[in-house]
Parts: C-alpha cells; structure tokens; sequence
C-alpha cells in the first residue's frame, strides 16, 4: 500500500521478518500502515495546535483570546487524546493479533470500513469544533452537558467510535479463529495484552455510544434535558477508558520493544498475564476518580471505587514495573550482556532510539505520570488536585511521556520493520528521545508545581488577570516561564519525529540488517532462541529491585507531601 | 527463555517466580491497601473532607434560597467593599454565567458554616484559596440541579480568592468572587436587616433596573435616555458594563410610540427575553443566544413600559426597558 514498503510477499501473501522472526501478511500488514500513517496525521495536526495552546498559557506570549483559545484546545485534546492514540491502537491491535500469530487479517473489508467511519469522524469532529459558533462553544475534551455543542460535533463523535468498535472486530475475528485452529495453544503475551486491550477498547467506545447518542438526542431536541451526573458518570467510561487503552496498549508496545531490541525476556508468564487480567477487571472503575469532587456521587461510591482501582490496576501497573525491567535484566544477563547491579542496563543500546524512547517511556510514566494519578485519586487530595493545572500536567505526563513517546519508540520501528525504510538524519534519530522527553518531562512537572502549589487553573486562556478584581495568579509567573520555553523544546521534539517519519516514507533508503543495527541483540542467536539457558526466573533481578525500591520510596514521599499540603488548607467537612 | 511474541512452553502457569518478583507484590500490595487504609482513616481522624448533604433542587429553587440568603444576611463594609454577612451558619453560593452570586462574604475564624454550593445554568467549579498562601486552596464541582452543603471552617483569617474552574464557556476565566475570614463588630441579620432592597425597588420603573431583587443591578443604567423625536434608535446588546461585556446600551430609552428601535449585538451570548410589555403588544424579543453582528428590528406601536433581560447574564444586570410615549 501507497509504494513505500520495500518487502515482498510470497504467493500466500505472507513474508518473514528478519528481525522478529514473525510471519507477516500482507491483509494486515496494509492495514498497520493505513493506520498508523493516519495516526501520525493526527499527531502532527494536534501538535501544530500546542504551540497554540502553550503559547497562550504562557502569557508573556499570550497568543490567543479566550474564543480561538477554546476551539484550538478542544482541537489539541480530540486529536492528540483521541484521533492520534485510537488509529495507533487499532495498528497495535493488528500487529498484536494477526503478525504475532502469523495470521492473515480476518474480515480485512470490516477493518476498510471501519477505517473509513474513523477517518470521517475524525475529519468531522475537526471541522465541527473549528466552525464552532455561538450559542454553542467548543466541546473541549468533555462537552459537559448543559453547556452546549453543536449537534455535528456529538454525531461525528457517534461516527467515530462506531467506526473504532468495526475496526477492532477483524482482530476480534482473527484470535477466534486462532483458537479454532489451536484450540490447545496459550496466545503469546503481546497477543494476549493486545486480546486485553481490545476487550477495555470495546468497553470504552461503548460507554462512549451510551453518552453521545442521548447527548445527540439531548442537542437535537428529542430529549428535554440530561442530568448533568448522568452525563459526567458516562462520559468518563469513553473519557478515562480511552486513555486506559492508551495504557495497557503502552504497555504491550514495552514488553515488545525490550525484547526485539534488548533481549529482554518475561520473567514470568504467570505474573505479567495476571496483572493484564487485572486491568481487565479493574481498570474500568479507575475512571471514578474524575468524580472525586462532586455533589453527585456518595462518599461511599467513591472510596470504594478508588480503592477498587487502587487494589487492581494500581497493583497491575506496579507488577508491570517490576515484570518489564526484569525482564530486560534477566534476559541480558543470561545473553551476557552487563554484570554487576547496572551493567545490563548502562550496557543497553541507549542509541537506538526505538530503545531509549521506551525505557524513557518507561521510568516517566512510572514517576511522573502513575504515581500522581495514584494520588489525585485518593477522595480527599482530590481536592487540591481537581480541575487545576496539575491535572493536565498528570495525563501529559501519561499520554505524552508514557503512551506517545512508547508508539514513537513503535513507530521508529515500524519504518523500518513495516516499510522497510531506514531513518533518515539517524544523529538526530538519535537524540530525539531524549530531546522530546527531557523538554516534555519539565512541561509536565512546572504545570504540576503550578496547579498544586499555586492553584492555577485549568482550561484558562490567562490567568495574570482576571476581569474585575485586582488578584491574580502573579506569583506563579517564574513556572509560567519555563513551561513556556520548555514547551518550545518538547514541540521541536516531536516536530523532529514527524520529520524523520515523513522523510523516511519520501526519502529513506531500504533497511537491511546488514547496515543497520537494531538494538543489540544478536539475531543470528536469537533467531534460534536460547533453550539451553538456565531458566529466567534464576536470574539475577536486583537492579530491577533497586530500581524499583526507589521507586516506591519516591511514590511514598510525594503522597506524604501532598497530604501534609492539604492538611494545611482550612477544615472541610464533617 | 520466554519470548512475549511466542506462545510459552510447558506448563507455564507453574513455573516458580523469582523471589524479588514475590517480594514486589507483597509490597506493592501493601502499599495499596496502606493507600486505602489511609483514605478511609482521614474521613474519620482529618480535618478535609469533600464529604456533605446532597440534594436534587432545580436551578430555580436554589436562585430563590440564594436571594432569600442575600435578603436576610447583613452588611458589613471592609476598605470600602461591602460583604455579606450570614444570618446563621448558612451560607450559598450560586454559580451562573460568569459570576459567583452570594459572594462576598464575610465569616468568623474558628466558626463552622455550612457552604451550599450549586449552580444557575451549566457546571461550575469552586476554586478557593488564600490570598497570601496560594497552596491553601481546594477545588469542588458545582453542578445545576444539585445542591452540595460541605461543612467549612477557616483558622486563618485574610482573603480568600474564588475562582471558576470548569469550563464554562468563552466567559469562564471572568468568574470570580472572595470571601473575607475575620473577627468583626456584631452585624444586624435577619428579614428585616439590610433596607437597600426597599430602597432600590423605588428606582424608575418599579426598581427593574437598579434592585437586585430580579437578578444582580444593571449599574450601567444612569437616567433614561429620551430618544422622542429620532426616528430610528439603537440599543447595543452586549456592550461594556456591569463587569463584562453584560451591558444593554442605553440601559432604558424613551422613544415615541411608531419608533422602530434596531437591537444590535455587540458581543456573542446574549439574547432579549420580555420580563414585562403593555398590553396588546406584539413584540416577542429575541429568545435564541445570538453572536456579534446579529441585528433584530421592532417597530414598537403600543405605548408603554417593556422590560427585557439578557437570560444568561440576568445576574450580572443585563437589563433593560423600552418605554413607549
């Protein structure tokens, strides 16, 4: 599709990858390509608009009023959010399924169609949201009811997900069939994350059907009105759900990554395919903790659903933790790679950028993004998170420093393992990890530091003043100032990945294992793999173990903080 | 070894664990249920909960018990500024489209107040904090038809500056109010305390314009413009005043009975809703929220008194009346 790939199938439409050793077909294939060039799209557009966004709330700049301002926002979240992560998921989802089993895609048609309802929506939600005009206003992420959007807005939505849940039906169909065929046989565990995924994906986009189509129906005129609770109950299944898939997809693409470019291994099968059952059962309800903060929902309802997700996908996400890096330790010590309590990881191939993004990818998310979602999630600190500039400044460290810095890391890879095109500007490759993640990692910690310590609020076009009053959030200019310029540097960042994929599609040459390394692991010895070893779980895991001793030591401390702050405020509550 | 991209071999599911994996989930385990403990221990041993009465009220409803709060609270003048002050231990705050109504007001340190928080159209935010500590601050959602009463008391006095934050629309970041926490003289309350609203009802036309009895005062009204003789006269909707673009301009406009008045929209949101027209009159004013450059005509032939108001902005004084002569 589209000329770029330099492969060739054979007759069944199948080829070999001389990388991973998967059997690939060309129904997939195709498909991985579509979709994941329309995600980058996406990427790209929602990008343009956080100069936008950036540039007003830092208001030495102050680019944009509020009008412009809110339209540009709400473009920035449903494209990045939304357009960006569901198209890279559905390519996840058919890598995972069909490559990994070695399958062709079942029912390529539907995963067409589906494509198609996908694309229109996106486009659509797009020209809705930037047409937007009195008495309507821009939705934002959430569109809470009764402030109303235009109708096209909530319909192209609806045209949206329904697509997305057509899409995710042909790897449905493809692991059916899987286990028709080897009714006997586990799924590999990138399939059965993949499997994971799909079912929160389905369970998302359908709680998203349950609010847009009554909201539709609410705008239109059908229904008279919508309680607001109601609305913020549901919503929040397609609203954090989305972001849950983001998640576990996130984390496939690192047990992925770390083994095709490090060696890592799965310490154990048992352990890691628990936690993914975890976030079947759990991750759902994690979603409550938007509604920590509101009249609606009992105090009852609320603690039990953030311990809910507390126990079970807090739990899954930390064992992940520990699994992935053990992985990357035990299988690097057994191929000799690094001894000592570091050595297989200063030893990895820190110049891959496939690798670095995702170790990056890795110790962020767990740092900055996991463990403030942990703690906004308490009952309590929500208070002092709720609706403030911290909030955004948790879910970019999530969405951007976890989940878009992994599909970058994804998709170095698919350029090079999908079209068969090797980087260009590979020096620049090289650094734009590291460039992207450094600047977006300061982004993210000023706009915590602002939303927590200063209080700013979220969804302000300015806040240095505010109309009728002499107060205003002066104080918090200096972190106003370095997210700014930090802000600068993370877009340079990503608009460097955009160029290096678009300039490999235009201009790479063709990838071939003999020029070009991936990672540091021997293919040759892979290939085979290396039965004769000791059993990994008798690896050594104490650099893991370290590292993750620190982390929790770190999740400690930052919860202790953040609840000697709020005990500080005045006395709320019975 | 155990590749995630082939299927495992053997009886995996028994295959031994290594022990420093087996210690993480022990801690990690502990951590969450610590995490929990900790939660359901504060509801009972801290001091800041977001825990309180919930009723289902109408956003109607809960405007009554706001003004019936602002009737009855006294008047304390601080630097020039007037607050409230609560008859009793109640206080309510009604958010609307942009502006916090029952604000300010002033509380005793050390003193329990109930907050009734709720809102007049769409979903607002309660943001609070201390002026000269920002780091003391806390946010709570409002949400129209409910009613959330949270027990509030402050040890430090000072300011205390609120902020909406929930997108409210393009007006959002102009919301704003304060309450005041600090000892003062006894202050009268009560039904008969504060006398303005009797004063104010004597402004023209029965005090429409200058009584905050209907929605807040329209302070951009200063005399009625006589515009008898003009053949066509314009009321800007949406102009400056009344803290925003809430303005009707001129507030009241005197013109002869057969005038055709043009309203022309200045600013995006507004729309003219009749509170009151003469008898036999066939104007219906303009119900749909219109955006700038919207015009709209009437040739009003039927003397009298009209009274209008901008639905979204009533609370902050966009008013207006149309007087036939």
């Amino acid at each position: 599709m589209f000329g770029f790939s330099t492969y060739e199938y054979d007759s069944d439409g199948f080829r070999e990858c001389n990388v991973t050793g998967l059997r690939i077909h060309k129904s997939a294939e195709d498909m991985v390509k579509l979709f994941g060039l329309t995600a980058i799209v996406a990427l790209v557009v929602g990008g343009i608009l956080a100069i936008a966004v950036a540039m007003t709330r830092w208001e030495a700049v102050g680019m944009l009023d509020a009008g412009p301002f809110y339209k540009y926002l709400s473009m920035h979240a449903w494209n990045l959010l939304i357009f960006w992560m569901v198209f890279m998921e559905i390519a996840i989802l058919y890598v995972g399924g069909p490559f990994v089993l070695g399958r062709r895609l079942s029912l390529p048609s539907l995963a067409k169609v589906g494509y198609g309802l996908m694309l229109l929506g996106a486009v659509g939600v797009n020209v809705a949201i930037f047409v937007t005009s009195s008495p309507n206003n821009a939705p934002l992420l959430t569109s809470y009811v009764p402030l109303p959007s235009s109708w096209q807005f909530y319909a192209f939505a609806i045209v949206f997900l329904l697509g997305a849940v057509v899409a995710a039906l042909p790897f449905f169909a493809t692991i059916w069939w899987e286990r028709q065929d080897n009714p006997g046989k586990t799924l590999p565990l990138v399939a059965f994350g993949a499997f994971v995924t799909s079912i929160i994906a389905l369970e998302a986009l359908l709680g998203g059907l349950i609010t847009y189509v009554p909201t539709l129906a609410w705008r239109v005129g059908f229904i008279e009105s919508l309680d607001p609770v109601w609305y913020r109950q549901m919503y929040w299944i397609v609203g954090h759900g989305t972001q849950q898939i983001n998640l576990v997809a996130m984390v496939v693409v690192w047990y992925f990554l770390t083994h095709v470019l490090a060696g890592a291994e799965v310490v154990s099968q048992k352990v890691s395919r628990i936690a993914f059952v975890m976030y079947l059962f759990f991750i759902n309800l994690g979603a409550a903790h938007h509604l920590m903060s509101d009249p609606g929902v009992s105090a009852g309802w609320r603690l039990w659903n953030t311990s809910y997700s507390a126990y079970g996908a807090v739990i899954a996400s930390m064992i992940h933790a520990f699994a992935i890096p053990a992985g990357l330790e035990a299988g690097r010590r057994a191929k000799g790679k690094g001894g000592g309590l570091f050595g297989w990881l200063w030893s990895s191939p820190w110049d891959d950028p496939g690798y670095s993004a995702t170790i990056l990818s890795i110790v962020l998310f767990g740092f900055l993004g996991g463990i403030t979602g942990v703690m906004m999630g308490q009952m309590q600190l929500n208070m002092t998170w709720h609706n403030t500039l911290a909030v955004p400044g948790h879910f970019h460290a999530t969405v951007v420093l976890g989940t878009t810095l992994a599909f970058m890391g994804l998709g170095y890879y698919v350029l090079r393992l999908v079209f068969g095109l090797d980087w260009i500007l590979k020096p620049l490759a090289k650094i734009q990890p590291y460039l992207y993640a450094g600047a977006m990692a300061l982004v993210c910690l000023m706009m915590m530091y602002l939303g927590v310590l200063f209080g700013v609020p979220r969804r302000h076009p300015s806040v240095m003043d505010i109309p009728g009053t002499e107060f205003s959030f002066e104080a918090a200019q200096p972190f106003f100032a370095v997210f700014g310029v930090s802000a600068i540097l993370a877009i340079v960042g990503g608009a460097l990945f955009a160029l290096i994929a678009v300039g490999t599609l235009l201009f790479g040459e063709k990838f071939s294992l003999d020029t070009a390394s991936v990672g540091d692991v021997d293919r040759v010895v892979a290939d085979g793999g290396d039965e004769d070893d000791e059993p990994v779980h008798e690896q050594s895991m104490r650099g893991t173990f370290v590292l993750t001793l620190v982390f929790l030591a770190t999740f400690v401390v930052l919860t202790a903080l953040n609840w000697y702050l709020l005990s500080n405020t005045w006395q709320i509550g019975p | 070894m155990s590749s995630p991209l082939d299927d495992p071999d053997g009886n995996w599911w028994d295959r031994q664990i290594n022990r420093r994996e087996t210690i993480w989930l022990g801690l990690s385990a502990g951590w969450a249920v610590s995490l929990f403990g900790w939660m359901l221990g504060w509801t009972e041993f801290g001091d800041q909960n977001n825990i309180g009465q919930n009723y289902k009220v109408s956003p109607e409803r809960f405007q009554e018990k706001v003004s019936s709060f602002k009737d009855t609270a006294g008047t304390l003048t601080v630097d020039g500024e007037d607050y409230l002050v609560p008859d009793g231990e109640d206080i309510y705050v009604g958010a609307f489209q942009w502006g916090f109504d029952g604000l300010p007001v002033v509380v005793r340190p050390n003193q329990t107040y109930k907050v009734h928080l709720g809102t007049y159209d769409v979903q607002h935010g309660f943001s609070a904090r201390n002026e000269s500590n920002l780091s003391q601050q806390i946010s709570l959602q409002m949400i129209p038809g409910y009613e959330w009463v949270l027990e509030m008391s402050w040890d430090d006095t000072g300011t205390y500056q609120v902020v909406c934050n929930e997108f409210c629309g393009n007006g959002h970041r102009s919301m704003h109010g304060k309450f005041l926490v600090r000892d003062h003289e006894e202050v009268e309350t009560g039904a008969d305390a504060g006398d303005d609203g009797q004063a104010e009802a004597s402004g023209p036309y029965d005090g429409w314009l200058t009584s905050s009895d209907n929605g807040g005062a329209a302070d951009n009204f200063d005399g009625v413009v006589d515009e008898t003789g003009s053949s066509s006269v314009t009321v800007e909707v949406g102009a400056d005043g009344n803290g925003g673009p809430f303005a009707n301009a001129p507030a009241a406009v005197q013109v002869d009975q057969g005038t055709t008045v043009t309203f022309d929209w200045v600013s995006a949101g507004h729309n003219v809703v009749l509170e009151d027209a003469p008898d036999g009159s066939d104007w219906t004013g303009v119900d749909s929220l219109e955006g700038e450059g919207y015009t709209h005509e009437h040739t009003f032939d039927e003397p009298g008194v009209y009274k209008y108001y901008c639905d979204p902005h009533l609370m902050n004084g966009m008013k207006g009346v149309v007087e036939v002569v």
